[in-house]
């Protein structure tokens, strides 16, 4: 018997009940509770609704859902201020991160919106020939354009994993997404002004204020060596998913910095500041983005001096259906199963999934990714022995053999490169 | 005392871009001595929600503080207000044990 699972239960019945306020309406009433509870009613409804057997999700306290305009409203708020928000597994179903599921991760305050996304300014200056100043306009017709499926994934993903708890936004899996990033090689925008032979790191800055409000302090400012600005997949990107890119990731333009922790793609760009040496903006140095050469007792405390910069993100793996807590008919022998697995470090070489923590793993069928730094979707069909409790487990191998471990490892006060294999339960019967 | 001269200065500095939200509030939160204090402090610069969402000793407390103090231009505390919103810290969220962290939990797991 096969049992055909829901792609996104939430879909629509969350949408009906919760329509979309209008802007006032969705900051003021930013959270919501009891998510859970409705998605497993909507899930039971809409397979009941297709002939499929029932299946429900197991209810209990669900995080803080949120409710903000243009936004999926399964997506689980991490904190209000700064507004972080991370996707649910199962809610990376799609192929292409669709806008509304996209995760939502600030370090300030969100700036005012810009009016005419082609008067936007963007400075390239520091280690170059000329200074440039160039608007989102000038941009889009002075470079070639170009357009890459890629993933933007917080440095801090996976955190939730480390125990002890680390400091910081406890993300599970959910702070990341794939979508089609529209713009320019940011190669191409910093020989326009001119790379000196002292180039070599750049920083970045854009316009959100500070949390505080405080004007002289800047929310995040990161950077990088040069030699990753010049990959040809590192862009300045005005549109996603075929949309101009939304205000709340960054619009009208940032980067994108593939690979690498989501904090060096600055939002609502305005300046990149070439550089002779590391950049020392806010959010470099210490135990921020950083992480352990040595590795250190969990729970210690450290300075963060002897750990290095997290350059490249680690290799992970996610099942996307069915989700977490899915419960199936009785006499249910069969689940398809989907995922997608990614990596900064080098490109995913194998999937397996294992239906027994571990004993035996099945190696599932993938898609190709379309270019470097999109991720790989997968899909198995998986045979279960019996009704009962299954954990379902799944673990990505990258090419150079390094596979995600079963216990987020190698912590770190702030809680980097938590990439621990990835579990979902469900129950038959 | 210094401690409502640093709420008042962190209150002021509110920005005139500040989204609506929600302001943390401080009956969310478990009931122990120093808790209003703890929620307005942090509260004024963030959710206090991320600070629930955390576990840890004192020291580490401590440790985020003076993080805070460096990477955030936040107003040192010190002596007396110092102990009160540390002493909530470590008794309100201390390390959590296993199965109560955050992270992956069992959907099924009957509850006590």
């Amino acid at each position: 018997m096969h049992t055909r699972i829901e792609a996104d239960p939430a879909r629509g019945h969350v949408q009906a009940e919760q329509p979309a306020g209008t802007p006032a309406q969705g900051r003021r009433n930013l959270l919501r509770g009891s998510a859970l509870a409705a998605l497993g009613a909507a899930l039971a409804m809409t397979a009941a609704g297709r002939g499929a057997p029932p299946v429900a999700l197991a209810q209990g306290k669900g995080p803080q859902m949120l409710d903000y305009p243009g936004k999926h409203k399964g997506l689980a708020v991490l904190g209000d201020r700064p507004l972080v928000a991370e996707t649910p597994e199962h809610l990376l179903d799609d192929d292409t991160t669709p806008l509304d599921k996209f995760f939502i991760r600030n370090n300030g305050q969100l700036p005012e919106q810009e009016g005419n996304p082609d008067s936007w300014k963007i400075t390239i200056e520091g280690e170059v020939n000329q200074k440039l100043e160039i608007t989102l306009g000038e941009l889009k017709q002075r470079f070639q354009a170009q357009t890459h499926r890629m993933v933007m994934e917080c440095g801090g993903n996976g955190r939730a994993f480390y125990a002890p708890t680390a400091r910081g936004n406890q993300w599970t899996n959910g702070g990341v997404g794939c979508a089609e990033w529209t713009g320019v090689k940011l190669s191409d925008v910093l020989r326009a002004a001119g790379l000196k032979d002292s180039a070599k790191f750049t920083g970045s800055w854009g316009t959100d204020p500070h949390l505080s409000g405080d004007p002289e302090k800047r929310a995040i400012s990161r950077g990088n060596p040069l030699a990753k600005s010049m990959d040809e997949h590192s862009m300045v990107v005005w549109g996603m998913n075929g949309q101009p890119l939304p205000h709340i990731h960054g619009g009208p333009a940032r980067l994108i910095i593939p690979g690498w922790p989501g904090s060096l793609s600055t939002k609502w760009l305005s300046t990149v500041l070439v550089r002779s040496t590391p950049h020392d903006g806010s959010g470099m140095g210490g135990t921020s983005y950083r992480i352990p050469v040595t590795p250190i007792v969990p729970g210690s405390t450290n300075d963060g001096k002897s750990f290095v910069d997290m350059e490249a993100m680690p290799i992970r793996s996610i099942v996307t259906a069915p989700a977490n807590g899915t419960r199936l008919a009785a006499g249910t022998r069969t689940i398809a199963l989907r995922g997608a697995a990614w990596g900064g470090q080098a490109p995913v070489a194998r999937i397996e999934v294992s239906p027994n923590a571990g004993q035996t793993w099945q190696t599932v069928t993938t898609t190709p990714p379309r270019n470097p730094f999109d991720w790989t979707r997968w899909t198995h069909s998986l045979a279960l022995p019996s009704d009962g409790y299954f954990e379902i487990w799944a673990r990505a191998t990258d090419r150079h053999g390094v596979a995600q471990p079963l216990v987020a490892t190698n912590w770190n006060p702030q809680g980097y490169g938590a990439n621990p294999i990835n579990r979902i339960a469900v129950l038959v019967g | 005392m210094r401690l409502v001269l640093l709420l008042g200065a962190a209150l002021l500095a509110a920005p005139a871009l500040a989204q609506v939200v929600t302001p943390s509030d401080p009956a969310d939160y478990p009931d122990q001595p120093g808790r209003d204090e703890a929620v307005m402090f942090c509260g004024s610069c963030h959710s206090f929600k991320i600070v629930a969402s955390q576990g840890m000793t004192r020291a580490q407390w401590d440790e985020s503080l003076k993080w805070m103090v460096t990477r955030h231009n936040m107003p040192e505390l010190e002596g007396e207000e110092l102990d009160t919103i540390l002493t909530y810290l470590e008794r309100s969220f201390p390390p959590k044990p296993a199965g109560t962290r955050p992270g992956w939990t069992n959907p099924f797991a009957p509850s006590r």
